[in-house]
């Protein structure tokens, strides 16, 4: 199997808090892994990992390495736009800028250096299409992206993410501020995205877990207790605390 | 550590499931027990009641597997919730067709209770009925206790009466061959063989079940 992502004995602190203690974790190419876990466990700092996200608290420190494509992206010469190029993310609100849909999308390869007019357009113009959004705001792409609803908000800022090309997509709760019908979207989107990315999703739905993902890893107090195949982990997960979890008797 | 969240109404329902469950099987040992008394003293209201009873199982399964869909769609189980609700409805499935051949055991009955049935099929028959109130029997508490040990006794029992099925139906065959006379009713004591033979098939599978629902592996 080949691992775009490989996680190493990562420790992170924030001040004196211990975070993630000991977290190894390899993530397949073109597959979506799930991160599930109760509130607090450690999951969103993880995937902040690896794009370098917490880098931008002052209070954060870490040991062990994380590879990229078997580079490792702590390595001082990272260039850190770059490797945020190569793995984006989406959010559990809908953060769409306050400028036009077509701005939005274009805003990531503007500031990669794309500025010619007809590449842009195309570009977004298919990055729309990918995030499965382009057939409701074609002939809206001069409005302002605050007046799309949160699911449309969504896609956008999915289009907005592939739209760079990364190699890795990250999600922290793609779906939670959605109604039904939207996260339907998002998961759909998912499952056709997979085919050219990487998609690690952290979620607190375990429906959406067993639905969207290949791979899903149950943390607990910051470490790993267990991960595999998400079917296998639904169904005869090995470890008790994760079923215990997953059945709901705690979380 | 954790904040505990017992999912009250989620554990009561399966609780409550788990007791249909040994509901079923306490009108399906009846109705086996009552069937088989009926082979030695035939009582026409006795009949009556095993027929009634298989018919009252076939209503509760309906039941069970009605509940546990509507467990399914409300709770959505999984992991080790998920297994012991399937292993409820096969279960269930298994019960209601003990409680239909334990009719069928009391229309044998009607056929035999005026012949003089000989004494050599009839032990094994005997023999294996008793078999196969113990597996039944066992296989409930197998299920109910979730026990892997007697769900492996419960294959080593099938293999048992297996081995008595084929006594009897060498037994009855020479006893038809000796008297021709005897065939029209020693027929149905073949019946009967194989009744009670499918009877503990049922329960051994019931045992199956329970180490599926343990493992999620095939026994």
């Amino acid at each position: 199997m080949e691992y775009i992502i490989e996680a190493e004995n990562l420790n992170v602190y924030f001040d004196e808090l211990h975070i993630l203690k000991g977290v190894s974790l390899k993530i397949p190419k073109n597959t979506v892994t799930a991160l599930i876990g109760p509130s607090g466990c450690g999951k969103s700092t993880f995937i902040r990992t690896l794009n370098r996200m917490n880098d931008l608290i002052s209070t954060f420190r870490m040991d062990g390495t994380v590879l990229l494509d078997g580079e490792d992206i702590y390595n001082p010469k990272v260039d850190v736009v770059d490797l945020r190029k190569r793995v984006g993310m989406v959010f559990q609100k809908p953060n769409p800028f306050p400028k036009s849909i077509f701005d939005n999308v274009a805003y990531g390869l503007r500031v990669h250096g794309i500025n010619d007019k007809d590449i842009l357009e195309h570009k977004v113009e298919e990055a729309l299409k990918g995030a499965a959004l382009w057939d409701e705001v074609e002939n809206i792409l001069d409005k302002s992206a605050m007046g799309l609803s949160g699911g449309q908000q969504q896609r956008l800022c999915i289009a907005r993410t592939i739209a760079v090309e990364p190699e890795v997509i990250l999600m922290d709760e793609p779906c939670s501020a959605l109604d039904p019908i939207s996260t339907t979207k998002i998961e759909d989107l998912i499952h056709k995205l997979k085919k050219d990315y990487t998609i690690i999703i952290v979620t607190h739905n375990m429906q959406q877990a067993t639905r969207v993902s290949k791979y899903a890893a149950f943390f607990l107090h910051g470490e790993i207790v267990e991960n595999g195949r998400t079917e296998q982990i639904f169904l005869e997960p090995c470890d008790q605390r994760t079923e215990d979890y997953i059945t709901g008797r705690f979380g | 550590m954790e904040k505990r969240h017992p999912r009250i109404l989620f554990r009561r329902r399966l609780k409550e499931l788990r007791e249909d469950v040994e509901q079923m099987g306490k009108k399906t040992m009846q109705a086996y027990r009552d069937s088989i008394k009926v082979l030695f003293n035939y009582d026409e209201e006795k009949v009556k009641s095993v027929i009634e009873t298989a018919q009252k199982i076939d209503e509760m399964n309906y039941n069970l597997e009605h509940k546990t869909l509507s467990i399914i769609v409300a709770e959505q189980p999984v992991a080790g919730d998920l297994r012991f609700i399937e292993a409820c409805i096969k279960i269930g499935s298994h019960l209601k067709r003990i409680g239909y051949l334990a009719s069928n055991i009391t229309e044998v009955a009607k056929q035999i209770k005026d012949q003089e049935v000989p004494e050599k099929p009839m032990d094994d028959i005997v023999h294996m009925a008793d078999i196969v109130e113990n597996m039944v029997s066992k296989s409930l508490t197998t299920f109910l206790g979730q026990n892997m040990d007697t769900a492996r006794e419960l294959r080593r029992d099938d293999d048992k009466v297996d081995d008595l099925f084929d006594r009897a139906m060498s037994d009855v065959t020479k006893c038809m061959i000796d008297d021709p006379e005897t065939i029209s009713y020693l027929v149905y004591l073949l019946f009967l063989a194989r009744i009670l033979e499918r009877i503990a098939d049922r329960a051994e599978n019931i045992g199956d079940r329970t180490i599926f629902m343990i493992t999620c592996k095939k026994p």
